[in-house]
């Protein structure tokens, strides 16, 4: 053998296991009783789950108290409703948002999110300017 | 005023007939070798290239004018917009950038026209083609019906009205009388994003488009090669222009990073989101290129790689294009372009130039012809069953259409492979293990193994949509756990490559230079550590290769030619980057947050003694909450909120927050101190912009930004009224006796329209603190009424109302003036700031590398081009 192939095969098993163990590792998304369930087998993995802000229940954040405590309700794309953690400030395009995608642990009695992602619709949105 | 879009419309149709002419033109002269057709073709060329010019003056007019009929104006710009944020506005939008891009490519089409020489003609037809797809990206035109419709481009001389028609029946207009008169509601644009208003926004984008052009001068380069037979005449000039692409890219990337570090508030440089990776990837590819090129020049080794790889790196710009700009990465990336419906031209686009490739790489006019046809079918095929393809099996419809175009594509691409390798491949004897191209060949192998890491993850919303997963986006740490590994081979082999001779090379010097690298890079690694303080193994391992990548190729200027320091370009270049690389190992795994905090813990995060269990604790809590004029201690600093400072308009939005850092001597004598402001921006359309304030060092920068303050918090409504009858200079209290208040003075004062009336100035105390109120009372006579102006603070928790003034009777002194004064309370709030501060240790060597790699690379390009002009 060259050392040229023997190269390239090394590369090429390197490049496919990189890719395999890649796509093993990613997660999915899903909803709060998926990772539910999944968090029963294999506490400490990371979720993402895509919902919408339960507006009528309260939003809690007293940065007097923990400026990184931010607490409030979720419901899922299946209609499951469910307390969310966030131990960070409490991100101002949260009630606007139509949906949000939250990333972190799912515990028993809450989803503890380590980060949100805000999708609004006003974000890039075009309003007429009302001039006087 | 029409003209003026009617007019640009009028360039970009004159631009995309003059570019297909060109290409037209310039591809006969290449085939046939006719001096009239090249002339011909270079002629429309330059009519393309002041098309482009003309319609960048025209919608640089339209914005400059706040011509708000014309959408592009209004959606990306407003009144109040300053001139240089007009020329980032121009970018803002899909098409300005598009446009950006093509002005680059005419700007690289006219030094080629100059300097190609013999290669014009091919390489011309090439860069016209290219040049062709994207004017058809702005053309804007429009036809269907309400079933279907077909869109070509999008045009940045489309109307306001246009584009918005909902806009014209819009309450708001109350007094306007129709469509006519709609543009007297539009005296004000939409505004540049808040984040794009930044210095670095205008030159990045620049920057990179010209990174991004640069790319397809190497690709028309190696299309021409295989079209003309030639061997290794294209590697020369590939080479030059393959340096400048790396060069230029790597400058536009790393600007990118910069903007992102001052104006965004994610805390650094590189977050590994799509629309970074996306120009990441053709700078791997382009720097394994090069090196490529490199050996074809020096050896004549791997020519295949050399023209896959630089036609690789062009592909991938034009799927970095495509991933950015057709919406496909949703909400996988922070900030990408809006959707403007053009993916299915976008993805054209990129076929077409693989196609391009393919048909280079095929030599009979019959293969030739039917790769074209079977193209054109499928694209008309798929368009008509997408248009056309009724309702009731859209599902299997896609289905079928997305499956035979992957093995079409796969098939079509194997071909090419296998038609390419067989063309180029050439008779040699094995490599030896000592010599220079096989080991640069593996550092290029490696780059290529980072890419596919960086494509499959990027991808990931691609084949979500292609294949039905639903995968959600790679993290920053599966990218870093990846590419810390693969990055330090490469760095390896970037210090000692260039050691190795071509061909072979003599063991016993080699070993004798490289154990000298090995040893002074071990002493310089231990001692800089004792600063920087890294203990995990394999950082160290990383710091160690870097610093070998710096001092091995500092040590190599020794054995180059004094005289030719411009042929030191490739070492200076390559030590800039281990420069680069030691910054970002450093500022990453030293950085530390100031701010951390312990807060409330989650009863999961305990151990059964209701003890902080720490292998439980997977939250960062890194904000602090900072009280005015309360000192807190942040890492060495003790940082005090003083003071919010308005932005300078009259309704601005934007808050400064003065905070004070004051670092102490061990004997109490003040070391350092300095001002800090990070801003806020409660933007009714984005929610909180915090806009980041850093104190740079020479060896570490200090970066805070502001996530939450006071004032954004729900207030309480006043209670516990009272109504007391009060004299100036008489004390009074509220309702709970906590607040104390005294009417200091009375003041009158006549307001503009006409009315009159007092204002009181009280005094307020509460504990130790205390503060001054201006309740007013006005009286408006001409209107025969009255109002009143209560005054309020949040901090004590009090609000005064003058409700009624008892005016002394005639004959009484007047003094024995009274005011019925209601007081209201509520819980005081304090004004504060939740506060995140990170200090980013030697940050400046990111910086710093990256210029040390720009000057290098400007070396190198220079002297490829005294070089081949001499040859």
């Amino acid at each position: 053998m060259k050392p040229l192939h023997i190269i390239l095969l090394i590369m090429a098993a390197a490049g496919i296991g990189a890719v395999v163990s890649l796509y093993g590792n990613t997660t999915q998304y899903i909803a709060f009783k998926d990772a539910q369930d999944l968090a029963k087998e294999n506490p400490g993995k990371e979720y993402h789950v895509v919902c919408t802000l339960n507006k009528q229940k309260p939003i809690l954040y007293n940065p007097q108290k923990d400026p990184n405590y931010l607490e409030f309700w979720a419901v899922d794309s299946l209609g499951k409703e469910m307390k969310v953690i966030y131990g960070k400030p409490k991100p101002q395009d949260m009630e606007r948002s139509q949906k949000m995608v939250l990333i972190g642990y799912q515990e028993a009695e809450y989803f503890r999110a380590n980060s949100i992602l805000s999708k609004c619709p006003s974000k890039y949105n075009e309003e007429p300017v009302n001039n006087r | 005023m029409l003209w003026p879009g009617n007019l640009g419309q009028f360039f970009i149709v004159l631009c995309t007939v003059a570019s297909l002419g060109a290409a037209w033109y310039y591809f006969r002269a290449a085939n046939k070798d006719l001096e009239q057709h090249r002339l011909l073709g270079r002629r429309l060329f330059y009519l393309q290239a002041f098309s482009v010019l003309a319609i960048f003056g025209i919608l640089f007019w339209i914005i400059f004018k706040h011509r708000y009929e014309y959408y592009y104006a209004w959606r990306h710009s407003s009144n109040a917009l300053p001139v240089y944020y007009m020329i980032s506005c121009f970018w803002e939008g899909q098409e300005g950038s598009f446009l950006l891009w093509m002005f680059w490519n005419a700007v690289l089409g006219l030094i080629l026209t100059r300097k190609a020489g013999q290669w014009e003609g091919p390489v011309m037809a090439v860069i016209s083609f290219i040049q062709l797809g994207l004017s058809t990206m702005v053309l804007g035109l429009g036809q269907g019906t309400a079933d279907w419709v077909i869109h070509v481009g999008s045009s940045p001389f489309d109307l306001l009205r246009e584009q918005r028609p909902d806009f014209l029946q819009i309450p708001v207009m109350g007094t306007v009388g129709g469509p006519a008169n709609y543009l007297q509601i539009f005296k004000d644009g939409n505004g540049l994003n808040q984040l794009l208003q930044n210095y670095w926004m205008v030159i990045h984008p620049p920057t990179l488009f010209l990174g991004f052009a640069t790319a397809m001068v190497p690709f028309a380069y190696s299309i021409a090669g295989l079209w003309k037979n030639n061997d290794r005449g294209w590697v020369s000039p590939a080479i030059t222009w393959s340096l400048v692409c790396v060069g230029i890219l790597g400058a536009g990337i790393i600007m990118g990073g910069f903007w992102a570090y001052e104006s965004l508030s994610f805390g650094g440089y590189w977050a590994w989101d799509p629309v970074e990776n996306a120009s990441l990837m053709p700078w791997l590819i382009m720097a394994s290129a090069s090196h490529m090129l490199l050996i074809s020049k020096s050896t004549g080794r791997h020519l295949f790689t050399a023209h896959l790889l630089v036609q690789l790196s062009f592909w991938l710009v034009l799927y970095a294009t495509f991933l950015t700009r057709s919406g496909i990465l949703g909400e996988a990336s922070v900030h990408s372009f809006t959707d403007l419906g053009l993916s299915g031209q976008l993805l054209i686009l990129l076929l077409s130039i693989m196609l391009l490739s393919v048909l280079s790489a095929l030599q009979k006019p019959r293969w030739q012809w039917s790769v074209i046809g079977g193209f054109v079918l499928l694209v008309i095929v798929f368009s008509l069953l997408t248009l056309f393809g009724g309702k009731t099996n859209q599902a299997q419809l896609t289905a079928v259409m997305k499956w035979t175009g992957v093995v079409v594509f796969i098939g079509v691409f194997g071909l090419f492979i296998y038609k390419l390798y067989s063309r180029t491949r050439t008779e040699q004897d094995d490599e030896r293990w000592l010599s220079r191209e096989l080991w640069m060949f593996i550092g290029a192998m490696f780059l290529i193994l980072s890419l596919v890491q960086v494509f499959s993850a990027t991808s990931i919303p691609v084949f979500n949509k292609l294949f039905g997963f639903s995968k959600a986006p790679a993290k920053p740490e599966e990218y870093n756990a990846f590419q810390l590994w693969l990055a330090m081979p490469v760095m390896l082999l970037m210090a000692i490559g260039q050691y190795f001779r071509w061909r072979d090379t003599d063991p016993k010097v080699l070993k004798k230079q490289l154990l000298q690298v090995l040893l002074i890079s071990v002493v310089l690694t231990l001692l800089i550590n004792l600063n920087f303080g890294i203990n995990e193994p394999k950082y160290l391992l990383f710091l160690l290769v870097g610093m070998m990548l710096f001092i091995a190729n500092v040590l190599y200027l020794r054995h180059q030619k004094k005289l030719q320091w411009l042929a030191w370009g490739g070492s200076v270049a390559h030590a800039g980057f281990g420069v680069l690389l030691v910054g970002v190992l450093v500022s990453s795994v030293n950085q530390k947050i100031l701010t951390s905090s312990e807060g409330i813990r989650f009863a999961s995060e305990l151990n059964k003694d209701g003890k902080v269990d720490e292998k439980a604790v997977k939250f960062n809590r890194e904000n602090v909450i900072l009280y005015q004029n309360q000192p807190v201690q942040l890492g060495e600093f003790k940082a005090t909120y003083q003071s919010v400072l308005q932005g300078k308009d009259n309704d601005s939005i934007d808050k400064y927050f003065k905070v004070f850092f004051t670092k102490f001597n061990k004997d109490g004598t003040l070391a350092d101190s300095f001002t800090l402001l990070p801003k806020t921006q409660n933007n009714p359309k984005m929610g909180l912009l915090a806009e980041p304030s850093t104190r740079h060092f020479i060896s570490r920068d200090i970066f805070t930004h502001v996530n939450y303050e006071s004032s954004l918090e729900k207030k309480e409504p006043f209670s516990d009224f009272k109504e007391t009858v009060a004299a100036p200079g008489e004390t009074f209290l509220t309702e709970s006796g906590k607040v104390k208040l005294r009417i200091d003075s009375v003041k009158r004062f006549n307001s503009e329209d006409g009315a009159a009336g007092v204002e009181l100035r009280i005094t307020a105390i509460r504990l130790q603190d205390s503060t001054v109120l201006f309740p007013k009372f006005v009286v408006n006579l001409s209107r025969n009424d009255f109002s009143s102006i209560p005054s309020l603070s949040s901090e004590l928790g009090v609000l005064t109302d003058i409700i009624n003034i008892e005016i002394p009777e005639p004959g009484q002194s007047a003094d024995q003036v009274r005011f019925l004064i209601k007081t209201g309370e509520r819980s005081p709030q304090k004004n504060y700031i939740v506060i995140k501060a990170i200090e980013f240790p030697w940050i400046n060597l990111v910086w710093a590398g990256t210029i040390i790699m720009v000057v290098g690379f400007t070396m190198a390009v220079v002297y490829r081009v005294k070089q081949n002009a001499a040859a």
